[in-house]
């Protein structure tokens, strides 16, 4: 066919210009792709984040939550358990001898509080299809030296010396000191004792005493003792002790497509298989430098770190995973739960089954995926957000502009073979058989442009991929409110500002043959409607006209 | 009957605000078998009558028939079947597809492919000593060669009517001449009608008619 062999020289014989529109064509369609791939993962990547409930097999979570708002009408049984759940003594002499090394973990569950895992057995078999039960607990951990608090202080033990001197005795007072003894030698000899003897000596002794002038006989005077203040630094008690606060989750392993973490969500590492076993979460690890196989003291036992997880509940993270039997025991918290994750036997009657739930648990809060997306906030909200409000109109300027593109491309390279048109038509080809033979071509590039296209959008993205784009998303998590952060907004004050956790999401851009299908249409599409106009409108030319146009 | 008559052949251009005759109220008759030679300065509406005899063009007013048949009025179709069947084109510029060979140059006027016709392709180009050329593309061919290309492209046809303008325009005079000895062959020895513009008084040698057009205007000079 000569027609063919017109084509295929046009396209290799002017390699430049095929290669030029080829390229072009290929540039708008691999745009188009890649700019819908990314979109469409966008927006992938936010439900994941937006309905995290969806990624542990659940459509709605049961939890008994006091915070500032309903702290007020919370019934008496809850406000009792809420008391029991979160009061920690610690009395440190308790903990040993002073200087001695202590560790304690205090496990408290905050503001989500627990219930009798036996209420699991209200669940309305008919609307809810499957359920997990979980519970999520604030550790504080206390570790450090037992202070020595005693202080003893001794006092007394002064010595005050006095000096003073007395007048010595008068004439007249040595004269009666004299006649005193006389008259008391008299008044013996007269009763006929001995003066001598001890009577004698003591009657003598009476009598001169009484002679003695006044300030021999008595002595007063005040003495004040110099005052002192003793002090001793006793120290605050808890100088070398930490506090740590950690979230630790009793995850139900009997089941393994529900729960707050599932099995398929262990990036490294494996799932509970046997006692004290412990999985952690990635950012915790990380944070911690944790390695797999090594020992985490929890509740004072030794436990094994088995797995790695990425966590999907973002609502309810923890830092570490335990069986939920174990996180029970180790807190004293036997039969307790405070979390039950909730699959609903149809998928249309999520709000129906959340009113049931909570109606049949003492003051329950069911929470499902609609109030779940509203907690979430952050770059992927906002770039999935963008991508929402702006999609169409991006979409149809990048096609009109790939449009645009691939009719300049195509009017121009028509435009240049006017003359030969004009040449066709002197020779006596037909307005149709013109026609036909560019647009035939403007097809043929237009495949090219596609298959080229394709090529350059699977290279974009896996370069895309190849680099990671990561985006956050912050989630309000109700499961690590510390202690303290419960106590302040129990008295109304400000939330707790690390209350939250930030999700990072790696976008994995991938395209759909649809979208290929798309981007391609766009180049083989745009060539053809290009390519007819363009030949319609240089056929239409009158010879002389076209002949005249200059190359 | 002459084969080519004009009668009272205008054509009117426009341009800006100012009307261009360039070819205004020509009479013409070419009788079958003549070689006219058409010369005048540039501008003076050379082209312009030959695109008007050739179809490629409608004249403003007047007639043009081509064996008897009025070719100002008829449709784009049958005008294209007479362009296809009854004419030849050369032009100045060879205007030469560049992507095709020689011989596909000459094929793209039947645009099919028997064997018969690939015979008649590479005869043609053998009567104008192109056989040793037929598969270079035009750009490795000399200006001359070029040109043999263009006439055997004119001649596939079997048109009765070959139309050259400045066909040795592009070319240097040497060449000219074995060019214009070539078109004045196709009367001599096809009997075809032979219509040459030219700058050229070579030409002349061999013209049964000669006419000069100044302003649109002919006067016939023999």
């Amino acid at each position: 066919m000569f027609y063919l062999r017109y084509l295929w020289a046009e396209l290799t014989r002017r390699w430049s210009k095929t290669l030029t529109v080829t390229f072009g064509l290929a540039m708008a369609s691999a745009i188009i792709i890649v700019i819908i791939s990314v979109s469409q993962s966008l927006s992938t990547a936010q439900d994941k984040v937006l309905n995290p409930l969806q990624n542990v097999g659940t459509d709605i979570i049961v939890t008994r939550s006091v915070d500032a708002e309903n702290m007020a009408a919370i019934d008496e049984t809850s406000r009792n358990d809420m008391m029991e759940d979160n009061s920690i003594g610690m009395n440190l002499a308790e903990l040993g001898d002073p200087g001695e090394a202590f560790s304690k973990d205090n496990f408290m569950p905050g503001s989500m509080l627990t219930f009798d895992a036996a209420e699991m057995d209200n669940l309305n078999p008919t609307l809810v299809k499957e359920a997990a039960a979980g519970l999520i607990m604030t550790v504080m951990h206390q570790e450090g030296t037992v202070p020595d608090i005693t202080v003893d202080i001794t006092t007394g033990g002064e010595t005050f010396e006095v000096n003073e001197d007395i007048e010595p005795m008068t004439d007249g007072e040595r004269a009666a000191q004299d006649a005193a003894r006389t008259k008391a030698e008299a008044e013996l000899k007269e009763r006929g004792v001995d003066p001598r003897s001890h009577e004698g000596m003591e009657y003598m002794r009476d009598a001169m005493d009484a002679a003695m002038p006044e300030r021999f006989r008595q002595k007063s005077m005040t003495f004040v003792a110099p005052s002192r203040t003793y002090r001793q630094e006793v120290g605050p008690i808890e100088t070398n002790i930490s506090t740590g606060n950690l979230t630790v989750a009793g995850v139900d392993t009997t089941k393994t497509d529900i729960g707050l973490i599932l099995p398929g969500q262990v990036t490294s590492g494996a799932w509970f298989s046997g006692a004290d076993q412990v999985i952690a979460n990635k950012a915790y690890a990380d944070k911690k430098s944790y390695a797999l196989g090594g020992t985490i003291e929890l509740g004072g036992k030794a436990l094994t770190l088995v797995g790695i997880v990425e966590p999907q509940l973002y609502t309810n993270t923890a830092d570490l995973y335990l069986p939920l039997a174990d996180l029970q025991s180790m807190s004293g918290k036997a039969d307790r739960i405070n979390i039950i994750l909730v699959k609903s036997t149809n998928a249309q009657s999520v709000e129906e089954t959340s009113t049931a739930l909570e109606d049949a648990f003492v003051g329950a809060k069911a929470t499902d995926s609609n109030d779940t997306a509203k907690e979430v906030t952050g770059s992927l909200v906002n770039a999935a957000n963008l991508t929402n409000r702006f999609i169409g109109v991006t979409s149809i300027i990048v096609i009109a502009a790939a449009f645009i593109i691939v009719s300049l491309l195509t009017v121009f390279s028509v435009n240049k073979r006017i003359r030969e048109i004009g040449t066709l038509k002197a020779i006596g080809w037909s307005n149709t058989r013109i026609v036909r033979q560019v647009v035939a071509e403007n097809i043929v590039l237009g495949v090219f442009g596609a298959v080229c296209g394709i090529g350059l959008a699977v290279g974009a993205i896996a370069l895309m991929n190849h680099y990671d784009i990561s985006l956050t998303a912050t989630v309000a998590n109700a499961s690590t409110d510390s202690p303290f952060g419960f106590a302040r907004r129990m008295f109304g004050g400000e939330t707790d500002a690390s209350n939250s956790t930030t999700t990072t999401v790696q976008l994995t851009v991938a395209s759909t043959y649809l979208t290929m299908l798309l981007g391609s249409l766009v180049a083989i599409v745009g060539s053809f409607v290009a390519g007819t106009l363009a030949a319609l409108k240089a056929s239409k030319m009158k010879p002389q006209e076209a002949l005249r146009n200059l190359e | 009957m002459p084969i080519i008559k004009a009668k009272n052949l205008s054509k009117r251009y426009q341009q800006g605000n100012k009307t261009i005759n360039a070819v205004d109220g020509v009479n013409l008759e070419v009788e079958k078998g003549d070689l006219l030679a058409v010369i005048g300065p540039s501008g003076s509406g050379k082209s312009t009558l030959l695109m008007l005899i050739g179809g490629l063009d409608r004249p403003t007013s007047g007639e043009i028939e081509i064996n008897g048949v009025n070719i100002a009025k008829i449709s784009d179709a049958k005008l294209t079947n007479i362009r296809r069947n009854t004419m030849g084109y050369v032009f100045q510029n060879f205007n030469l597809i560049p992507t095709l060979t020689a011989a596909q140059n000459v094929e793209a006027v039947i645009a099919k492919r028997t064997s018969h016709d690939r015979k008649r392709v590479m005869a043609v180009l053998q009567q104008l000593s192109l056989d040793q050329r037929a598969h270079h593309l035009p750009s490795l061919l000399s200006g001359g060669e070029q040109q043999r290309v263009a006439i055997a492209r004119a001649l596939i046809n079997e048109p009765d009517i070959i139309l050259a303008d400045e066909p040795t325009g592009n070319l240097d005079s040497k060449t000219g001449e074995d060019i214009i000895r070539i078109l004045a062959d196709l009367k001599t020895k096809h009997g075809k009608t032979v219509v040459i513009i030219t700058h050229s008084e070579y030409v002349k040698k061999f013209a049964t008619k000669v006419v000069e057009i100044r302003d649109g205007k002919i006067t016939p000079t023999r």
